[in-house]
């Protein structure tokens, strides 16, 4: 018989445990929802008030460079703003960096957005596939993108895109969303926003909440959905409740879980100091 | 009036397939966590990095065609032959006696990348950063202020903590001690996130096992 007492056992709990525990307890709010609020952050107010800005006609740039790993986070923002852009009848141009895999999230996106069966792909739409290096491109993208693609994704002439007409430079876009999982934002920020004053937004993992939160104090971000949280504010926002809407529950639950984990094992900790 | 996002469960025997096999292949890389290193979890990551690798050359030779070979091709547009020769002089790396040939590539590449990165960061990353910490609030809102010398102290007090060439000691104790809580506060609030980033993924797979199980709606 061990001579441990439940403190000392907490100390060495077995972390497959805890991963089990942690794995059922985020499929039980899928089961049985509970509805927890969201409230609405500054930031994804700031991105929703700027796309509810944007006139018919405007030319709008989606830049995917988050990868399919990434979808419960950045997904059901993206999904939420082409929505909302499709509503205020933009054009919407789309290409992606970073990840090869952006035609999976691509058509992700066209499966989850029926809006866009009102669309034309070539007069309202286009599409032009995976661009390798990041800011090099970017900056050239930024002065002359016929310079970077001659031929969009399903290999038509960028010039017989209707879309594409008087559409050349970073200039002739009415807004960027970036999403990533990296540094791709900076690199817009850096080439488009500070040399030809295109607003960018962020369409981000949670982890770029805090690297990015300066680019907005500063007015380089006009807005900023953070993670799958903002993904299900920004689709309370528009009305159209999502697949972030449906995991924030998930979240929630696992992130008490978390907490609790961590408060039983520093007090495991302070009560068994003393032994030690 | 916004229409609900359209994903169902696949009905056609490619797509019911493909779901399974994702599926499958993705409790076999969760055994590794939630049970122990064994060769079906072996199985699954291999085939996940073939299946990255053929994804990865698929879509760059794409990118190739569609960017400067198309041109190069059927406009002429000779000079473009430049960047897919260097292009293709990265590849001089897998051999020995050749690996010399590499560095030019690889120098324009970190030179140009250093150039534009050098160029294009003091307005955003520097001055525009700097300006909006000095600015005061124009609005009066409480709040505000108070976010503002937060702010301001914050940054000051953890600037001060890398001021090496002084011993902290005097006036420079108490304000460098609370530049050090402000960065700790920092990398907490980004670990944080780090972790909601980690769990997201996890929520998703969850919810991903109770869809192919039809137990919750696709």
């Amino acid at each position: 018989m061990s001579s441990e007492g439940i403190w000392d056992r907490l100390q060495t709990i077995d972390r497959r445990v805890f991963y089990w525990i942690l794995f059922i307890a985020l499929m039980i709010p899928f089961i049985r929802p509970i509805g927890l609020p969201i409230a609405i952050t500054p930031t994804t107010r700031g991105l929703y008030d700027e796309l509810a800005e944007v006139q018919p006609g405007d030319v709008c740039l989606l830049s995917i460079s988050s990868g399919v790993s990434a979808w419960a986070e950045c997904l059901p923002a993206m999904v939420a703003s082409v929505k909302m852009l499709v509503r205020q009848e933009a054009k919407i141009i789309c290409w992606g960096m970073g990840h090869v895999d952006v035609d999976i999230t691509w058509n992700k996106i066209l499966s989850q957005v029926p809006e866009l069966e009102t669309y034309t792909y070539g007069e309202d739409y286009a599409y032009f596939g995976y661009i390798p290096t990041q800011e090099t491109t970017i900056a050239l993208l930024g002065s002359n993108i016929r310079e970077v693609f001659t031929l969009d994704k399903y290999g038509t002439p960028i010039d017989d895109l209707p879309v594409m007409q008087g559409v050349n430079t970073a200039n002739d876009f009415r807004l960027v969303l970036t999403s990533d999982t990296g540094d791709v934002g900076s690199y817009y920020i850096r080439q488009w926003h500070t040399n030809y004053d295109t607003p960018v937004a962020e369409v981000g993992i949670a982890m770029l909440g805090s690297s990015y939160m300066p680019y907005i104090h500063s007015g380089e971000l006009f807005g900023m959905t953070v993670g799958s949280r903002g993904g299900a504010e920004l689709e309370m926002l528009i009305g159209s409740p999502g697949d972030a809407t449906i995991t924030m529950d998930a979240i929630n639950v696992s992130h008490i879980l978390v907490v609790i984990a961590i408060v039983l094992a520093n007090v495991g900790y302070f009560a068994t100091r003393g032994k030690r | 009036m916004f229409l609900p996002n359209v994903a169902q469960y696949p009905t056609d025997p490619a797509g019911i397939a493909g779901i399974w096999a994702a599926w499958l292949l993705m409790l076999a890389i969760y055994s590794y966590p939630l049970f122990k290193e064994n060769p079906v979890y072996r199985f699954a990551e291999h085939t996940f990095i073939a299946s990255t690798l053929a994804i990865t050359v698929i879509t760059n030779i794409d990118s190739l065609i569609r960017g400067p070979l198309n041109p190069l091709i059927t406009k002429g547009q000779i000079l473009l032959i430049v960047p897919v020769i260097l292009g293709f002089a990265m590849y001089a790396l897998l051999h020995p006696d050749y690996r010399w040939v590499s560095r030019y590539p690889i120098a324009i590449l970190v030179g140009t990348a250093m150039g534009l990165g050098m160029a294009s960061v003091i307005i955003p990353q520097i001055t525009s950063q700097v300006i909006s910490t000095i600015t005061a609030p124009t609005t009066g809102a409480s709040k505000a202020w108070f976010d503002f010398v937060v702010i301001a102290v914050g940054t000051i007090c953890a600037t001060l903590y890398f001021l090496l060439t002084y011993e902290h000691t005097g006036v420079l104790k108490p304000t460098t001690r609370i530049g050090r809580w402000f960065i700790m506060l920092g990398l907490g609030a980004y670990f944080g996130n780090t972790t909601l980033f980690r769990l997201s993924m996890l929520s998703g797979r969850a919810q991903y096992f109770l869809q192919v199980l039809k137990i919750i709606p696709m």
